[in-house]
This record gives structure tokens, sequence and C-alpha cells, in this order.
């Protein structure tokens, strides 16, 4: 049932995961834990011309992880990790499917126990 | 936050009143994993389950709906195996054949962590086996899945020491 499950989380994680499954965006994300950084400042580490860096922002940006500053020369990128804690909690989806196999499997160690004290060999 | 807070896995941990050497075999024998794993409702069939390395295991699950019975593979494979004390594996979506299914046909869009890292350790605690569960999502298509999930971790880390600074 994990699937579907995972199926009914928010559309919204679909595009935080898209975004940092990859390692480029990754780094520009962890660049930006330091502060503010402008296009050229993110480009200077990559061997990547500014459009590439550029389109990379677009992803980041359209996940919400980071924000594009308006003036019109200067966008600094800054980073937002609210959709960071979301991915935290879509992992946390999971809890009440293993806490029910965990009740059942406790459940059905009693059993084959209750099986075995009856008989020399459960097999 | 707390200590064992991962940014994208769920820990999970418990007791249960026997060794592990009788936990170990609730994982690793088909007809004992298959009369617990299943959510309520449903059942559980194990067609495949090799317990090595590289290994393979594919589950088979029926649901039944007001539609009647949903019929779905779970398939992965056996990343770690240490008896009786650690088992790892991969879990996802698959058809009966074992094939991980597209995206689409998840109804999960491209990116999503369609499939998902299992870790199941085991200790012995006076006859009794404390077992811990972690459960990781991997994004679909991602080189170096579990790297992506250290690496988020390193991310998660920077970014609550950011907050402190």
């Amino acid at each position: 049932m994990d699937g579907v499950a995972v199926a009914l989380a928010d559309d919204r994680l679909d595009e935080t995961f898209a975004a940092l499954a990859n390692s480029t965006r990754r780094a520009i994300l962890a660049r930006l834990v330091a502060g503010e950084a402008s296009v050229n400042e993110l480009a200077k580490p990559f061997q990547l011309s500014l459009p590439a860096i550029s389109k990379h922002l677009k992803v980041l940006e359209r996940a919400g992880l980071i924000v594009r500053g308006q003036r019109a020369q200067y966008r600094p990128c800054t980073l937002d990790a609210a959709p960071l804690h979301e991915v935290s909690r879509w992992a946390e989806q999971y809890r009440p499917i293993w806490e029910d196999r965990f009740d059942r499997m406790d459940t059905y160690l009693q059993q084959l126990q209750h099986t075995e004290t009856g008989t020399d060999h459960d097999r | 936050m707390t200590d064992d807070d991962t940014s994208d896995s769920v820990v999970i941990e418990r007791v249960f009143p026997a060794p592990p050497e009788s936990i170990w075999r609730l994982w690793t024998e088909p007809e004992h994993f298959a009369a617990w794993y299943g959510p309520s409702g449903a059942s559980v069939r194990v067609i495949t389950m090799d317990v090595r390395v590289g290994g393979r295991r594919l589950l088979h699950m029926e649901v039944m709906t007001p539609n009647g019975a949903m019929q779905m593979w779970f398939a992965g494979e056996y990343r770690e195996v240490v008896e009786n004390q650690r088992l790892v594996y991969t879990d996802f979506m698959a058809d009966e054949n074992g094939n991980t299914l597209s995206p689409e046909l998840t109804g999960m869009p491209e990116g999503h962590p369609t499939t998902t890292e299992v870790r199941v350790e085991l200790k012995n605690i006076e006859g009794s086996t404390r077992l811990v569960l972690t459960h990781v999502g991997i994004p679909a298509g991602s080189p170096g899945a579990v790297g992506w999930a250290m690496a988020l971790d390193k991310l998660e880390a920077l970014v609550a020491g950011g907050d402190e600074a």
C-alpha cells in the first residue's frame, strides 16, 4: 500500500523532489545557506554557462526552494527552506503504515510463540 | 527538530519480546513475511525472496476495493544482509515480472521518489529485540540515490546551522 499512500502526497512535493534530484541544484542550495547570492556568484564554482545556471535557478524557484529579488539588474537569490520541511512530512506518511505493520508483527509473533510452546518444532 | 530527524526518511523503533533470530525469520522467510506485512484487508503473497546481497524480491498484493480486487506488485533488491542484525533492501511498485513501473503508471510524476530503501536493524537486548527501521525516499531516475539522501541530510544540517548563526 506504500505506493497508494505516497500517491496521496501533496503535488507540490513532486516539484521539490525533482528539483533536489540534481547535484548542481543541491550545491546551489548549499551555497545559499551562507546567504543571498547573485547569478554570477552562483555560477562561479560551476563550469556552467549563465543560461545553464539560470535554468537550474528557475527549477528551484518553481519548487519554492529559492526566492529571487525584484531589482531589475541584480536579482539576488535567497533560500527558502520551507519545502525541505515538507519533504520531511512526506516521509512521515510511512510512519502509520509501519506502526500498523509492527502491530501485526507483534500479534503474529505471539501466535507463533503459542504454536511453538505446543510442539517441539515449529516446522 | 529532534536529534534523529532526517529530512527524507522516517525512523521507527520498536522492541519485540523475542530474540533477533526470531525477528530475522519474520523478515526473511516468505510465509512469515507474508503473514504480517500487508495492510489490513490485503492479502500478500511472496513471489521471490532471494535474501542475499543483490538478490531480488517480489511481492504480490491484492487489496479489496468497492470496485473489486486491486492487484499490485512491489519489487526490489537486497543491498545488505547481515544475518540476525541488519537487512537493507529497495522497494518500488512493479509489474508482475518485477519490472519497475514508469512514474505515469503509478500516478506519480517524474521526480517523485518511486523507489524507497528500507533498513532494518536488530539488536538483542536481554532476549528481546530492539528493531530500528529506517525508510528512505529515493527520487526516480536519480543516480546514486542513497547519496542523494545523504546529501539532503547534509543540506538540512546546514539549514539548521544557518538558523543559529
